[in-house]
């Protein structure tokens, strides 16, 4: 029987969800290889620090959405995975996440908005007791609008929104009748620059966002992955 | 600067819930800034009609319920310098904000390894604390040590315990709904998990003062012991394990009725909870509050109400209780190892001479009391827990 199983079911079941968003563009070279080895070491962090505090996850899955410029090169300008569930898929995850390279990107914005469209309209768990649904990105650069630079690619994303207030009522409110992610389960936490629309139209705006600025070449650092790691744990 | 105050340290997230925090300054005062994370006002112009009318009326809810709160539970009230009270409430364009002073809190690496006078101190203040909520009919509804801060003026002998964030209290019965109701997975009450589990025999109703009880239970074993009581490891929680008709494993080094006690503050049923009145009654004896070398007896397994054994030491009447307790035999039995719970040292800065909230000074170790590096008991509580803080400050 395994130590799942042996659990009693009637414990609370926590089921977490992170979607990754990784800006893979030429000039997040300098800090790709530290995303990669922090997205790599998240879940053995997060589940060290849920054991500190006497604390168990029931179930975690992670999701990552790297992204480019479709002004640039709309055939890699995204690339994800599916949700894939720790530990059971971390060898599909490390492979995913070794693999990405920091190339491309042309001019300075990316298309870090639909990258943060395609993560909020993910297939989060529904199930269990109690939900948290985390999307971080990553970038050192503001984003193009939506349905703009590269929107007649062909793998230009079909189903998300063409507008800023658009993506806003799908991130939704509380009562919100147009919002795809529930309320109480959500967090947004933003690792970019003190740029559009990083800053205010969604670091300002949105409900249960953290944003913590970024500088071009500048690393993640340490701290900044407890934070993702703590606005996790506190929450449960 | 934010509404008038100049931020001083670099906002974060840490140790809290749907916040990000940070010290500030104003007029040479430095107080603790909350930047809540939900609601946001709308912007002039920002979305339909609908959408707005929706978000105005969430934030003006918001506005209310803060506004509330803060005229029940005013600093200059009697005993309010128990509690870490807002001092500001605003928001600065889409943001709310809330600030209170800024509480330097006191290194406390092992609570068990106080004197017992010391221990009854911290822990009456702490009941003083929760007193002052409950008696206006207030959950606190997130108490756990995370949410109390720990002081010791300088020069002084005792520590004491001031009680933050109320940001997540609800009146008692009336509990916000299953889905958005805060509290802590490990401090939660059984009546607590069970409701945000969907458990339709548990109603808002049942959500009472009660709920913070059985965190103050789960509390004091910690604090006069260093660890939880035990539990077995199929269980997530204390509450788990009480939901599913398995009793906490007192820690027997606990006198007897102490033991009794907090048997009684974690029972499964809230109404057989003691109130946060008794509790504070039954510290009146420091003495209850001793870690002994070795096992002490069990409260009368026979007894209907095993809270009552605590009264023939302290002279308290309690709300009666029908807990089950481990008999002693039950102290060596196997159980299904837990999972790893390493435990996390208090640390904080120096104390900048807080205001007086605990009683009067003096007392040296008494005897009894197990020394940090002691041989334990037969059985040690296999669980440990966070103390509470990693900086000094009064975040919530």
């Amino acid at each position: 029987m395994t130590s799942e199983l042996e659990k009693y079911h009637g414990n609370l079941q926590y089921a977490v969800d992170i979607v990754m968003c990784i800006d893979a563009t030429g000039s997040m070279n300098p800090v790709l290889d530290i995303v990669k080895n922090s997205s790599l070491q998240f879940h053995q962090r997060l589940h060290d620090v849920m054991a500190k505090k006497s604390k168990e996850i029931s179930q975690l899955r992670l999701k990552v959405i790297a992204f480019r410029d479709f002004g640039d090169d709309p055939s890699d300008a995204i690339e994800q995975t599916d949700f894939l569930h720790l530990p059971r898929q971390v060898t599909e995850f490390e492979t995913f996440v070794r693999s990405l390279r920091a190339i491309g990107g042309g001019d300075i914005p990316e298309s870090g908005l639909e990258a943060l469209a395609l993560a909020i309209n993910s297939p989060w768990e529904t199930g269990l007791d109690r939900r948290r649904h985390v999307i971080v990105m990553f970038t050192d650069a503001p984003a193009h609008p939506l349905g703009t630079v590269g929107a007649s690619a062909q793998t230009y994303p079909k189903d998300i929104p063409r507008s800023m207030e658009d993506l806003f009522e799908q991130w939704g409110y509380a009562r919100s009748q147009t919002a795809v992610m529930e309320q109480s389960a959500k967090r947004l936490v933003l690792f970019a620059p003190e740029d559009e629309p990083w800053k205010e139209a969604i670091g300002e705006d949105w409900d249960l966002t953290l944003h913590f600025p970024s500088r071009a070449g500048e690393g993640l650092e340490e701290f900044e992955m407890d934070e993702i790691i703590e606005t996790i744990a506190n929450s449960l | 600067m934010i509404g008038g105050y100049r931020v001083v340290t670099d906002p974060t997230n840490a140790d809290g819930g749907k916040c990000m925090w940070a010290f500030a300054e104003k007029d040479g005062t430095e107080y603790f800034l909350k930047r809540f994370l939900e609601p946001k006002r709308p912007r002039e112009g920002s979305g339909s009609a609908a959408s707005r009318r929706i978000r105005l009326e969430t934030c003006q809810e918001f506005e209310d319920r803060h506004r509330s709160i803060m005229k029940l539970l005013r600093p200059d009230a009697s005993g309010g310098g128990n509690l870490v009270l807002a001092t500001d409430f605003f928001h600065a364009g889409s943001t709310y904000y809330k600030v209170t002073e800024r509480i330097d809190t006191t290194t406390l690496d092992r609570p068990e390894s106080l004197a017992p006078k010391q221990k009854a101190v911290l822990l009456k203040t702490l009941g003083a604390s929760l007193r002052l909520l409950h008696d206006i009919d207030v959950v606190h509804g997130d108490l756990k040590p995370a949410n109390v801060l720990v002081q010791k003026r300088d020069g002084a002998a005792f520590h004491s315990a001031k009680l933050i964030d109320f940001d997540d209290s609800y009146p008692s019965g009336k509990p916000p709904g299953r889905d958005d109701i805060a509290g802590d997975s490990l401090y939660g009450a059984p009546e607590w998990r069970r409701y945000v589990q969907g458990d339709e025999t548990v109603d808002g109703p049942e959500l009472t003062t009660a709920v913070d009880i059985f965190a103050l239970g789960l509390m004091t074993h910690h604090y006069l012991t260093g660890a939880l009581p035990a539990y077995d490891g199929r269980f997530g929680s204390p509450a788990d394990a009480v939901n599913a008709g398995e009793p906490l494993e007192v820690d027997d080094r606990l006198s007897t009725p102490m033991q009794a006690l907090i048997m009684a503050m974690t029972a499964a049923g809230p109404e057989r909870r003691p109130t946060g009145a008794e509790f504070f009654a039954r510290l009146k004896d420091p003495e209850v509050c001793t870690l002994h070398t070795v096992p002490q007896p069990r409260p009368d397994p026979d007894a209907a109400d095993p809270a009552a054994s605590a009264d023939s030491a302290t002279g308290a009447k309690p709300r009666g209780s029908r807990v089950t307790f481990n008999p002693p035999d039950r102290a060596t039995r196997p159980t299904t190892p837990p999972p790893p719970r390493a435990g996390d040292d208090d640390t904080g800065t120096p104390p900048k001479a807080p205001e007086a909230s605990g009683p009067p000074e003096s007392s040296a170790p008494e005897s009894g009391e197990a020394p940090p590096d002691a041989p334990t008991g037969p059985r040690r509580s296999r669980v440990r827990i966070n103390l509470g803080h990693r900086t000094g400050d009064g975040r919530s």
